[in-house]
């Protein structure tokens, strides 16, 4: 520590230089904190306590196909199911196809024992429930297009012949999806079709997480030997399903993220580089005060690790003050409700930081530290 | 009289190391965008090679793709016989009733995704003369057999020839292998329409393909089918269905990608500023000398910067140079229309590589110029001063 100030008078010596890398370093850990936020959002997406304890029955052959609403009642009577709905996915459109955001129609009757986790004001609750045209949306959507309660919304069905035209009721906050869909009531959405009777999957409340795999169990066990056989998951494992589709995204990230610290590593060396370059007669004087060559080695790398440390905390940091200052759900459209730096990004910026600022000086700095004082003294590089 | 390139070109030599690491920094950098750019223009185009002109794709009105659409089968004839619709050499329609259906499957990975299904017959495979069957033979109708792309045989579980695999009600034998030159059917798995139709108790079609007779005759196709208000309907051109899917599975990487353009191209642009900051430092008395020779301003100015941009264009080969072995690797992303999986191939063009090329010309210049506006700004008198 007492060396401290050599090393700050060293870097501002030419104060643009050091300006400029830092910046640099900046800029790519900022991007390499981006994309693994990225991977850890997608990969453990929100989960609220309720989430914990939610169960997604769905057909076993896809997502695509549909499941009698019949078998809602015979989930309820599973042992350990404390609520069950059916909901499904209405896929409508709101003025442009741009506009997408996700959509359920539900069973509005027990929707708030099921998703216990939404946080909405008790009378815009009830109006919901009692209007069959009513939907609630989550205040991300509701921000993006500007809805105020009272707001008619009317979408075109895409995947079924209807046109949805709702009234909102209320805003909600909160839930696994952090405030990002629009359900209305599966009664209108049957009715509109003819009463065929079909949803998509059921959203099913257990009583404690511990009894979680016994009742996806019990519940296929049901419909295990009927046309439309299902699979119960938890809600997290139905989540990361989708997640997995959209393909070997750890591979790219990985690759993309060791290509940019391996420039950054470059940018850094070249610095350091100059910088011992131009300081050759300076170690040499260290030398003749007495310096040791590991005293100066180290004195050496601690300047390149504190030049590269600086740019790696800007960058990190910077990336999640910028993050959680931003609405991402309103700007990834709803792809990801929540974009939160871990801690775990951060401890991956700093190590970056100190690996990239040891393997930029190391060799310079043990060519110069080596160099025999009256050869460094008298210039000769 | 402009100050020789070789001045520059020696000055880089000599300063090697530097400008080597400058452009090395520079030339990851193409890299990475490169592979970006192949990415989605390789997922790009398998949707926009999908697909003939002067052929349709029938889907119900509202629909936005063939996975959401059902037709009655009563409406076949209606489509069958409308005037313009070409023929065979037998005189049969070219009009193919099809059945798109998504299954879940394990990929090789193990991790588990949705692909496609389609139910067709021997018409369907006469629009489609794109298809080669490059292993076995094609399904044989009545025995649950089913041909898989080369690429989904090769991402997935139970798909490789002779391989069974479950479905719906049955078990199904692979017995070809079919590829159709990195088309978005190149995704799909084929089976017989009445079995497909059969197992998943889904009495309808999904879509239809016709050929029309010739432009004209198709854009009247599509003008009569939107007007028939009893059919409930749609036509669409079958290259405008396909491109019109691009966004479901290319959008979200394409915004990555530019995100990610932007970001290590500013980082670049830092490194490359710094090295040429370095160099007209350093090269303080030179640049006086050369001022003082009777070179201008303006000459110093354009010296440094195209200085910058060798080491910018330099950069930008080698990044080509690293991203080609990239070209050709498959992989597959969703397809956030149809829940099923899209595969595709990394595709590294000649347009591509000269994007990359202009990507590090403008981050030389970029990073360059305000160190080449700081050397042609030195005043003379302080340089010899010193």
């Amino acid at each position: 520590m007492k060396y401290m100030r050599f090393l700050l008078q060293n870097l501002f010596r030419n104060r643009r230089r050091t300006i400029l890398t830092v910046l640099s370093i900046a800029v790519s850990v900022f991007l390499i904190a981006t994309l693994r936020t990225l991977l850890t959002e997608m990969e453990a997406p929100p989960e609220t306590p309720d989430s914990g304890l939610r169960l997604i029955t769905r057909h076993r052959v896809s997502i695509v196909n549909i499941l009698p609403v019949s078998y809602r009642a015979k989930i309820a009577q599973v042992e350990g199911v404390e609520a069950v709905i059916g909901s499904i996915w209405y896929g409508g459109v709101y003025k442009d196809p741009k506009n997408f955001f996700m959509q359920f129609a539900v069973d509005t009757d027990q929707f708030f024992a099921v998703n216990s986790d939404l946080i909405i004001p008790e009378e815009q609750k009830q109006a919901f429930l009692k209007d069959r045209t009513g939907a609630i949306a989550g205040e991300n959507i509701a921000r993006r297009f500007g809805w105020k309660v009272g707001d008619r919304i009317t979408m075109e069905g895409s995947l079924f012949d209807f046109d949805a035209e709702l009234t909102l009721r209320g805003i909600y906050r909160g839930g696994s999806d952090v405030g990002s869909i629009l359900y209305f009531h599966w009664d209108y959405f049957n009715e509109a079709l003819g009463n065929r009777g079909f949803t998509g999957t059921f959203s099913v409340k257990a009583r404690s997480a511990a009894e979680l795999p016994a009742i996806a169990e019990r519940i296929d066990a049901l419909f295990a030997n009927t046309s439309a056989p299902t699979k119960t998951e938890t809600e997290k494992a139905f989540m990361l399903g989708f997640i997995s589709m959209v393909g070997n995204v750890r591979l790219l990230i990985a690759g993309i993220a060791s290509a940019v610290i391996f420039t950054v590593i470059l940018v850094a060396a070249n610095t350091m580089a100059m910088s011992i370059r131009e300081r050759v007669r300076e170690i040499g004087i260290l030398k003749a005060l007495g310096f040791r060559r590991f005293q100066i080695l180290s004195l050496l790398l601690a300047e390149s690790v504190l030049l590269s440390l600086s740019g790696a905390l800007l960058g990190g940091f910077g990336a999640r003050v910028l993050y959680s200052s931003m609405n991402m759900a309103l700007v990834t459209g709803g792809f990801f409700p929540r974009f939160d730096v871990t801690p775990g990004t951060l401890l991956l910026c700093v190590a970056i930081g100190v690996g990239v600022g040891i393997l930029s000086a190391g060799l310079p700095a043990w060519r110069a530290a080596r160099r025999p004082a009256a050869a460094a003294m008298r210039g000769v590089v | 009289m402009k100050i020789p390139l070789r001045y520059n070109l020696r000055s880089l030599l000599v300063r090697w190391p530097g400008s080597l690491m400058t452009a090395g920094g520079i030339g990851l950098t193409v890299a990475i965008v490169v592979t970006m750019m192949a990415l989605v223009g390789g997922l790009e185009n398998t949707f926009v090679d999908t697909g003939h002109d002067g052929q349709l794709v029938v889907l119900r009105q509202g629909s936005i793709n063939e996975v959401n659409s059902f037709i009655n089968r009563d409406l076949f004839p209606a489509v069958r016989f409308l005037p313009g619709v070409a023929r065979d050499g037998r005189g049969e329609p070219l009009v193919s009733g099809e059945i798109v259906v998504v299954i879940n499957n394990t990929r090789v990975d193990g991790q588990s995704s949705n692909m496609i299904v389609r139910g067709l017959t021997e018409t369907g495979f006469v629009l489609r003369p794109e298809v080669r069957i490059v292993a076995g033979r094609k399904f044989r109708p009545g025995l649950r057999e089913i041909m898989a792309s080369r690429a989904l045989a090769e991402r997935f579980r139970n798909m490789a020839l002779g391989e069974t695999i479950r479905f719906a009600r049955s078990q199904w034998k692979v017995v070809g292998i079919f590829d159709t030159g990195g088309t978005a059917y190149d995704s799909e798995a084929w089976a017989d329409y009445t079995e497909i139709s059969q197992d998943w108790d889904r009495p309808v079609y999904s879509s239809m393909l016709l050929r029309a007779e010739s432009a004209a005759a198709a854009d009247e196709i599509r003008r009569r089918v939107a007007a028939d208000p009893r059919i409930n309907l749609q036509a669409l051109p079958q290259r405008e269905y396909f491109a019109g899917q691009t966004g479901a599975a290319a959008g979200g990487t394409k915004a990555l990608g530019y995100f990610i353009a932007v970001v290590v191209g500013i980082g670049a642009c830092f490194a490359a500023m710094n090295m040429m900051y370095g160099a007209v430092m350093s090269r303080a008395a030179e640049i006086a000398t050369l001022r003082a020779v009777g070179f201008r301003r303006r000459h110093v100015l354009a010296s440094f910067l195209a200085e910058s941009l060798i080491v910018g264009v330099a950069g930008g080969v080698l990044g080509c140079l690293l991203a080609l072995p990239m070209h050709g690797i498959s992989s597959g992303t969703a397809n956030f229309q149809t829940y099923s999986e899209v595969l595709f191939n990394f595709r590294i063009t000649p347009g591509i590589l000269l994007r990359g090329l202009a990507y590090a010309a403008a981050v030389g210049a970029l990073g360059g110029y305000l160190p080449a506006r700081r050397a042609a700004r030195m005043k003379l008198i302080d340089v010899i001063r010193e």
